[in-house]
Formats: structure tokens, C-alpha cells, sequence
């Protein structure tokens, strides 16, 4: 069962405080970090007491010069987060497009390492591709729905944010896109675009020989473990009451707010 | 220089068909055969692949080579691919760290795998060297090194006992299927997109298939007549990838592998798409080459060099990716991208010919006269 070292969560109180749980150059508002859903599989396995099985889909970069992947930086948190639950993280690349095919290959994978969840950071590929969104929507939202028939969790993550693209409308409706089908299906999403967007209005002396930008994508690679463990501890936490009571509180939000829009604070990602 | 031959074209078919796959979310991926079948165009090359091993091992006359000049030979093809595998490795990270740079954009480092490189350029520096870190759309040659490489325990053992080959071929096949063998990915956790222990039975059939047809009228005159067997194969697999109906790898029964359409392994389904596709098309050559002369010229000229077009071809769907990017993509950007692309491969064929005969010229004995023509110093 979920665990004692978590304070509970406070949810609509202090919407707009800092995480303090989070480390602090990766503090952002929860509002900005995720949106909750049940976590039935996982649960299952807590019940059980045996180890978690994550698989993790994506890019597994973990930013220049950081001490250890993404992935292990997951395992080290979820394991941090719930000291008496046991994470076996797997990580596996997802070559190719979720508009052309890339979903077939995520199958593929989720049957070899038959994990209670999926932690899937997607769009990178899409969008450097430019696949037609619709078409992408769609893909996503099958692939998602597919994994969930199966009694896999999922997490879905969206696309990072970076000051080149703040502008780019196609990018944007992408991580829209992404937000709509994490809704649509009821599934826990990290707010990776908003949460690096605020964390690129907060001033900081840490500099990058590459530029702000690359700082701030450094930044957000290694607070990417950080911001997910979060998402999922919190839903792990959040549904418990709703497990026994109506069933129709799923996608409780942490605060009620218009998923289509990635972000309300900031202006602009300057 | 060969004349356009059916192995040259379809070769040429297979190298802009990937070209085009490459460069994904362009208008004219929906128009190559891919999209309507359940294989694609990496079996094609390595089928013809395994094909011409077979005409390249054995002289003029038709009769087998020395063992050893064989030996040297794929050995010789095998430090050529790698090379080729290294150079547009270097030139692809090169290329996206550049255009991440110039853009002022980190996302273009997370490009299919590269971000490994990026985050972790010690390991991974060893992984591209060993060929266990792959970027995505850069995986078919380091199969292909790890084909050629074997390819002389192939033709030797072919020239023993074609059963025996076969029977060998089919079981390391199997047992990976079944047991799910592959090649392990490093530093990056999972295995190679291309599995070279299920990808070698193509290229034993492709060499087998060349052997068998070149020495028995009674096999060809069988395959002739299972063209309608390969047609309605050729149907179903487009019937099926149309509708998207493919089996759900959690639901297949144990092993797995062997009811999925799955690419890594090149499971049953896909293999027996394939032959069904051989078979359906190995006529269509001599009856369309006779019409597009020109067409046939330019496909034959990409297959005849194809190592060298290959390499090009990745590296310009890679540049292509980001102009689509950078662009906003759009059929005019796509139209010119693809254009530019072929131009460009047909260049890249034009110019390796040109090259090789330049310096060779001159070694030719006098009576090639006509030929050194070109270039008569010495």
C-alpha cells in the first residue's frame, strides 16, 4: 500500500505554492506538473507486494554531463518517494513516429516486458517530423487506449518546452494534443512543457556553455524523473478514496483549469 | 558497367523507397509499397543482398570462385559497409548537433536516439564504434555489416550443401523467434532494431534462391507458375495493412513472435509477405524494362552502386527531416526535398561510377581502347 513518507497531498489550497518535495532548481506549482489519474495496476501490485514493473518510452537522455540516465534517475525516485515499494525500471527507445507505425513497435515492447506501467515521454519524434496532428491524435490515443486494455498503466508525458518552439503554433497544438488525449482517457500526464516553461521564467545564476536554452533543456531533462515520480506517487495517493466511492472521479485534476491551454501563468517563455 | 538489370532495379526500387520512408510525414510516404503490404522495402535489400552474393562469388563463366578469394572478397565488402556504417554515423550526430546549434533548438538533440550520444558521449562513443548504439533510420547497416561478415560461412557453406545451409539458416531463425535471441543495444537498454539472427534467413534465401534459379529450368518453371500464389499473398498483405488488421502481441499465443508482424525478428508473417511479393513480381521486369528505358536506367544506377547511394540517401533524408521541420513541411517542401533527394542520389550513383573508372582507366590493357577513351593519359 502506498506509504507513510509522503505528506498528503494538499490540493487546492496552496495551488500556486512551489512543490516543496521536488528538488529546488525543479520547484514548479503542481498546477503546472501534472494532472492525476487512477493508477489501477500499479495499485494491484502494491496490494500484492511485489515489485513495480515500469517501462519507460522515449528519449532516456538524462542532459549533459548528468551523473546517471533518466531512467535510472526514476527508479531512484519512485524508489525515494515510496521507500517500502520496490521499482524495476526497464527503458526502452521508440524509433519512429506515433503517426506512422511507432505504436505498432510500442506494442511490441510492452509484450516483451510486460510492465505494470508505462511511462511514455511522446511527441519529440512527431514533431521534429512535423506528422500531420490529427493523425497523430489519433495514433496516440489508440496506442494509449490499447495499453490500458491490457491492465498496464500509463503516464503520459508531453514534449518539452524550449524557447525556439514558444512561438511555433504547430508545436503548441501538439502538446495540446497530448494534454487532450491524457484527458480523453483518464490517464496521469506530466506537464513537462508547462513545468519547463515556468522554470524558464525563474532567474537562475547556473549558466550553459551552450546558451540558456540548452540550460534550460538540461534542467528539464533532470528534473523530468523528479516531475514524473510526482505525477504517479500523487495518483497513487489521490485515487484511494475515489477506489471505494464513485468511480466517475476519475482525471480528478490537481486544479481545475482548461487542459487545452498548456499554461496559464507565464507570459511568454523569456 | 553492368546494363539494367532486374537485381539493379529492384534494388534501386528498395534505396528510393527508403529514402522516402525516411524522411517521415512527407506527402509521398503514402505512395511507396510499403504503406500496402506487411513487409518492406529492408527485405527487398537484403534478399538482393543475399542475391548477389551469390553472382558475385562466382566468375564469369558461372563457375564458383576460390574459397579464399571469396573469403577476402566479403571480407573486403564487409570493412567497406562498416565504414560507410561510421562515416554517417559521425556525419548524422554531426549534422544534428549542428542544426540544434544553429537553431538554438535542444529539442533536435532528442532526434530517434541521438540524445543518448549527447547525454552520454563516453559510453556511447564505444556503443557507435561497436555498432550497439543505433540511431533510428541509421540500423540497416550495421545488420548488413553483420550480414556480409558471415556471408562467406554462407557461400562456403552453400557450395557443401545447399540442405545443410538452409536447415542451419532456418533454425538460428527459429530458436530466435521462439527463445527471442538478439543482438543486446549498449549503453541504451534493449536490443537492435534489426535482428541479425532472424535477418540472416533472407539473405541465405536470397543467395540460395539466386543458385537454385541459375541451375535449375524445373524450379524456375515452378516459380512461374506460383506467380498467382504470390499475387493473392501480395493482396491479402495489402488487404490487411489498408484495414490495419494485424494480431495484438499481448493476445498471441506463446511464442509470441512467431503470430506478430514484428520487424526486428522479421517474423513468419512478414517472411512469407515477402516471398509471396518475389513471387508476384519476379516477372514484372522484363515486361515493364522495355517501356521506361530511362526509368529502368536511373533505378539501376542507384542499385548498381547502392552502398554509396544508401549512405547518401540516409544522410539526405536526415537534412530533408529538418528542412521539413524547420519549414513547417507542405507538399511544395515536400516536392522539393524529394526531388532534390533523387537528383541527388542519381548524382551520388553517376559520380561513384565516375570515379572508379577514372583512375582504373589507364591499367587497361590496350585492346579496351574504346572504353579508356575518356580518360587516355595515363
Amino acid at each position: 500500500m502506498p506509504t507513510p513518507s509522503l505528506p498528503a497531498p494538499s490540493l487546492p489550497a496552496v495551488a500556486e505554492a512551489l512543490d516543496q518535495t521536488l528538488s529546488p532548481e525543479c520547484r514548479v506549482p503542481g498546477s503546472k506538473l501534472y494532472t492525476l489519474a487512477k493508477l489501477d495496476a500499479v495499485k494491484a501490485a502494491l496490494k500484492q507486494k511485489r515489485p513495480v514493473r515500469v517501462l519507460s518510452i522515449g528519449s532516456s537522455s538524462a542532459g549533459l554531463g548528468a551523473s546517471s540516465s533518466y531512467p535510472v534517475k526514476l527508479e531512484t525516485a519512485l524508489e525515494t518517494a515510496l521507500p517500502n515499494v520496490q521499482f524495476e525500471v526497464e527503458s526502452r527507445a521508440l524509433p519512429g513516429e506515433v503517426a506512422s507505425g511507432a505504436g505498432e513497435r510500442l506494442r511490441t515492447i510492452v509484450a516483451e516486458v510486460e510492465p505494470d506501467l508505462v511511462v511514455w515521454q511522446v511527441g519529440t519524434n512527431d514533431a521534429l517530423a512535423r506528422v500531420d496532428l490529427d493523425t497523430f491524435s489519433e495514433a496516440l490515443d489508440e496506442s494509449v487506449k490499447w495499453v490500458m486494455s491490457h491492465d498496464i498503466d500509463i503516464v503520459l508525458i508531453d514534449p518539452v518546452f524550449t524557447a525556439s518552439l514558444a512561438e511555433d503554433d504547430y508545436y503548441t497544438r501538439m502538446v495540446r494534443a497530448v494534454q487532450e488525449v491524457a484527458r480523453r482517457e483518464a490517464v496521469p500526464l506530466v506537464h513537462r512543457y508547462a513545468a519547463m516553461r515556468y522554470l524558464s521564467t525563474r532567474s537562475s545564476d547556473e549558466a550553459h556553455m551552450l546558451g540558456r536554452h540548452f540550460r534550460l533543456n538540461d534542467l528539464g531533462l533532470r528534473c523530468m524523473a523528479e516531475h514524473a515520480t510526482r505525477a504517479i506517487t500523487l495518483s497513487l495517493l489521490q485515487s484511494d478514496p475515489a477506489a471505494t466511492g464513485t468511480a466517475g472521479g476519475r482525471a480528478a485534476t490537481s486544479e481545475s483549469r482548461d487542459p487545452g491551454k498548456p499554461q496559464t501563468g507565464a507570459p511568454t517563455g523569456n | 558497367m553492368r546494363e539494367p538489370n532486374a537485381i539493379d532495379f529492384w534494388r534501386g526500387v528498395a534505396l528510393v523507397t527508403i529514402f522516402i520512408n525516411h524522411i517521415p510525414g512527407n506527402f509521398f510516404e503514402r505512395y511507396t509499397f510499403s504503406q500496402y503490404g506487411i513487409s518492406d522495402a529492408a527485405e527487398l535489400f537484403v534478399f538482393l543482398a543475399g542475391w548477389s552474393i551469390g553472382l558475385a562469388t562466382r566468375g564469369r563463366d558461372g563457375k564458383p570462385e576460390p574459397r579464399l578469394t571469396t573469403v577476402l572478397r566479403l571480407l573486403s565488402r564487409t570493412v567497406e559497409v562498416y565504414r560507410a556504417q561510421i562515416t554517417i554515423m559521425a556525419l548524422a550526430l554531426a549534422m544534428i548537433a549542428g542544426c540544434a546549434l544553429y537553431l538554438d533548438n535542444p529539442l533536435i538533440l532528442e532526434w530517434h536516439n541521438a540524445g543518448g550520444f549527447f547525454a552520454d558521449p563516453i559510453q556511447t562513443m564505444v556503443g557507435i564504434v561497436v555498432l550497439t548504439h543505433q540511431l533510428g533510420f541509421f540500423n540497416i547497416l550495421p545488420l548488413y555489416v553483420v550480414l556480409i561478415a558471415i556471408a562467406p560461412i554462407v557461400v562456403l557453406l552453400g557450395r557443401v550443401s545447399r540442405p545443410l545451409l538452409l536447415a542451419g539458416s532456418f533454425s538460428l531463425y527459429g530458436a530466435s523467434l521462439v527463445f527471442e535471441w538478439n543482438f543486446p543495444s549498449w549503453p541504451g537498454e534493449g536490443d537492435w532494431f534489426f535482428n541479425p539472427l532472424c535477418w540472416q534467413l533472407l539473405l541465405v534465401l536470397g543467395f540460395v534462391s539466386n543458385e537454385v534459379s541459375r541451375e535449375s529450368s524445373r524450379l524456375r518453371a515452378w516459380a512461374r507458375r506460383l506467380i498467382p500464389l504470390g499475387c493473392a499473398l501480395v493482396i491479402l498483405g495489402a488487404v490487411l495493412a489498408v484495414l490495419e488488421l494485424r494480431p495484438d502481441p499481448m493476445l498471441a499465443p506463446e511464442p509470441r513472435l512467431v503470430f506478430t508482424f514484428d520487424k526486428t525478428y522479421l517474423s513468419p508473417g512478414r517472411l512469407i509477405h515477402f516471398c509471396g511479393m518475389v513471387l508476384a513480381f519476379q516477372a514484372v521486369y522484363g515486361l515493364i524494362a522495355p517501356h521506361v528505358g530511362p526509368l529502368a536506367r536511373f533505378l539501376s544506377g542507384l542499385g548498381r552502386n547502392s552502398l554509396a547511394v544508401f549512405s547518401m540517401g540516409s544522410l539526405l533524408s536526415l537534412a530533408a527531416q529538418f528542412v521539413r521541420f524547420q519549414t513547417g513541411g507542405g507538399i511544395i517542401v515536400d516536392v522539393s526535398v524529394v526531388g532534390f533527394g533523387l537528383f541527388a542520389l542519381g548524382f551520388t550513383a553517376w559520380f561513384v561510377e565516375w570515379r572508379s573508372r577514372k583512375p582504373r582507366a589507364p591499367r587497361t590493357p590496350p585492346d579496351g581502347g574504346v572504353a579508356s577513351a575518356a580518360s587516355p593519359r595515363a
